[in-house]
């Protein structure tokens, strides 16, 4: 079997997918990153080999999310982009006609609005991450109940309970002051996704023409109760695709298949890296008063990358190849 | 020993520093700049500023910490409280000598005299002889080095309205051949944001030069002429008394009306005031027609480039996108 494979590092999760030759996604890993993007990238590989048929023949290899370069580096990718081109490329693919994509994802929600197949415009969520997933994931653990049934609890609230959606510390306060006045959970979680609709929509969707058909997707639209709080506050049926939590991989695979179409190899390197070891460290470069946090990549004892040198003192040595 | 006047590289350098620097020499001193912006240079205006200033301000307080402590006789920083007939500029500029005064200590003398042409252009005459006599050099004496430094100073606009950027057209002053610049670019983009916040690489987090190495050539409201800025900003309702912000605002939609970009971004340094406004203007006129990408960018303290990288690359993809559908 041949086919590619799609790979988001995100900051809350890690998500493979692989896509044969007829971009039907056969395998989809859903992984937490927990701060290890390399770790999580290595486990996901094993995984997802030992899933995958013997002599399955990767063609090609994308990467996408807030990792990407780091990934990129280690598995050796073909195409490295950012999160909002793989979000909509993969929406567009699944859902044809899409005109809306709503993704909410652990510490960044984006609108795309997608006008004939094309992006037409993309906003992102600025400086603050309140309405994002890990903030549900915060008040889930705070309750004392499991974030997969966040949703479903959710679902049941008939009044949903006014909470303040602007910032997650005010949110968080307001839904302590409803509790202790005696509002029931299912009502008061209701609320919450009523709020943080309220401002994703005020924020991030702000100004934009939401047109039909809308898909949700991200890590968030596993929770029931979002959904209808978005379709409550647009007025129209939001789809949630299938493969809603790992979208991000799926345009990423479907971007290598672009890269490698053109007759080029992939420069995949093999699920063999998933057993070699990585070391990630970094330095204060003292070469001039900016003092560069250069981070370093070593494969085996061996560095293969640096970045974050503003100069390219660090970066350009090893690509010169004059660099141990 | 000619006297040393220290100009920071910050706030106006970027308009007024060709004119600033020749004006100063022909009144016998040595003109000293204050270092590239570095970490170092805006931890220490942080740490002396006051916490509500704008990024600019808080910056600009490290450029002159850097000024003094090169040992400068003198820090030149001219009150600038207007340039246009009835506009202004930001009033934090206006206000700038005195927070410096308050809060920077072992500073030199700090030459403050005041530009003020709200009511009349030839009021700067006032400030010619102030800057002047503070130098020891008499009025007729100052009036000719103003000429002569407004002559640089066409002549830099001039090269920036041939499509250089100020750094650019500052080393061409300077006698230097102009780089050529590569030809392997498909489209071209507005940046549209205060000078100060564009032309610093490192508070822009070198978005042009990113910008650049992906193809895009750029063009800033600077490229333009005033009479293109001021048939752009036509289409407001209300006239906008803000110079700087009306140079932004009419820029951007010059580039939109003429078709000549294909995309407009606008950077705005968190905690501005007239950005959060203007930003929101050009946005709004713009979505409107629909025509051309836009994007807003915040600036703030933050070093990490993740999401400034992402935001670029998603921009540029759209853009390049759109256009082959069309």
């Amino acid at each position: 079997m041949k086919g590619y494979l799609g790979i988001d590092v995100g900051s809350v999760s890690t998500n493979i997918v692989f896509m044969d030759e007829d971009t039907n996604v056969l395998e989809s890993l859903y992984l937490r990153t927990n701060g290890q993007p390399v770790v999580a990238v290595q486990r996901g590989l094993k995984q997802i080999s030992e899933k995958l048929p013997p002599h399955t023949v990767v063609r090609g290899v994308g990467t996408t999310g807030s990792g990407r370069q780091l990934t990129g580096i280690v598995v050796g990718a073909d195409a490295i982009k950012n999160e909002i081109t793989a979000h909509a490329v993969a929406a567009s693919h699944l859902v044809p006609g899409v005109q809306t994509v709503l993704e909410i994802g652990g510490q960044d929600s984006k609108i795309i609005i997608l006008r004939n197949g094309v992006v037409t415009d993309f906003a992102m969520n600025t400086v603050c991450a309140a309405g994002t997933g890990s903030f549900l994931d915060q008040q889930a653990s705070r309750l004392n109940i499991a974030i997969e049934e966040f949703g479903d609890i959710a679902l049941r609230g008939k009044t949903p309970v006014r909470i303040a959606g602007r910032c997650a510390v005010f949110a968080e306060s307001d839904m302590i002051h409803k509790q202790q006045m005696g509002f029931n959970l299912e009502d008061i979680l209701a609320g919450l996704c009523e709020a943080l609709v309220r401002n994703y929509l005020n924020n991030v969707g702000k100004g934009k023409e939401i047109l039909g058909p809308v898909v949700f997707q991200g890590g968030v639209a596993a929770n029931a109760g979002m959904r209808r709080a978005f379709e409550r506050a647009i007025g129209m049926e939001v789809h949630v695709p299938k493969y809603f939590n790992v979208m991000g991989a799926v345009g990423a695979a479907l971007l290598a298949r672009d890269a490698v179409s053109r007759g080029v190899p992939t420069r995949f390197k093999g699920f063999g890296v998933a057993d070699l070891e990585y070391k990630a460290g970094s330095f204060e470069c003292d070469g001039c008063p900016n003092l560069c946090e250069v981070i370093e990549m070593a494969e085996a004892g061996r560095v293969i990358a640096r970045w974050g040198d503003r100069c390219g003192k660090w970066s350009n040595a090893l690509a010169a190849g004059n660099c141990s | 020993m000619p006297v040393r006047v220290g100009i920071p590289r910050a706030l106006l350098y970027y308009y007024y520093f060709p004119l600033w620097k020749e004006f100063l020499e022909r009144l016998g001193a040595e003109v000293v700049v204050s270092d590239r912006t570095t970490k170092g240079i805006l931890t220490r205006g942080v740490q002396h500023c006051v916490d509500e200033a704008c990024l600019p301000v808080k910056l600009a307080f490290g450029h002159v910490q850097n000024l003094v402590d090169k040992g400068v006789d003198f820090i030149f920083l001219p009150r600038m409280v207007s340039v246009a007939h009835r506009e202004y500029i930001c009033p934090k500029f206006l206000g700038f000598p005195d927070m410096v005064k308050q809060n920077i200590t072992g500073l030199p003398t700090v030459l403050d005299t005041a530009i003020n042409q709200r009511k009349k252009q030839r009021d700067i005459h006032q400030f010619t002889r102030q800057v002047g006599a503070a130098l020891g050099k008499g009025p007729i004496q100052s009036w000719l080095a103003f000429q002569r430094a407004w002559e640089t100073h066409q002549k830099y606009m001039g090269l920036l309205e041939q499509g250089l950027l100020p750094e650019e057209a500052m080393s061409v002053l300077a006698g230097k051949e102009p780089k050529q610049t590569a030809d392997n670019t498909d489209l071209t983009v507005a940046v549209i944001g205060h000078p100060y916040n564009i032309y610093d690489p490192f508070i822009s987090m070198n978005l042009i030069n990113r910008l650049r190495k992906s193809g895009a050539r750029v063009l800033t409201a600077d490229n333009l002429t005033e009479q293109m800025v001021n048939q752009g900003v036509k289409r407001l309702p209300k006239k906008l008394f803000w110079t700087l912000s009306r140079r932004m605002t009419g820029g951007a939609f010059n580039y939109h009306d003429q078709g000549k970009v294909d995309g407009i971004i606008h950077v705005a340094a968190f905690a501005c005031g007239p950005d959060s406004m203007t930003g929101e203007l050009i946005e709004r006129f713009i979505r409107r027609e629909g025509k051309v990408p836009f994007m807003n960018i915040n600036l703030d303290e933050h070093t990490g480039e993740a999401g400034i990288v992402t935001r670029l690359e998603a921009f540029l993809d759209m853009v390049r996108w759109r256009r082959t559908a069309v």
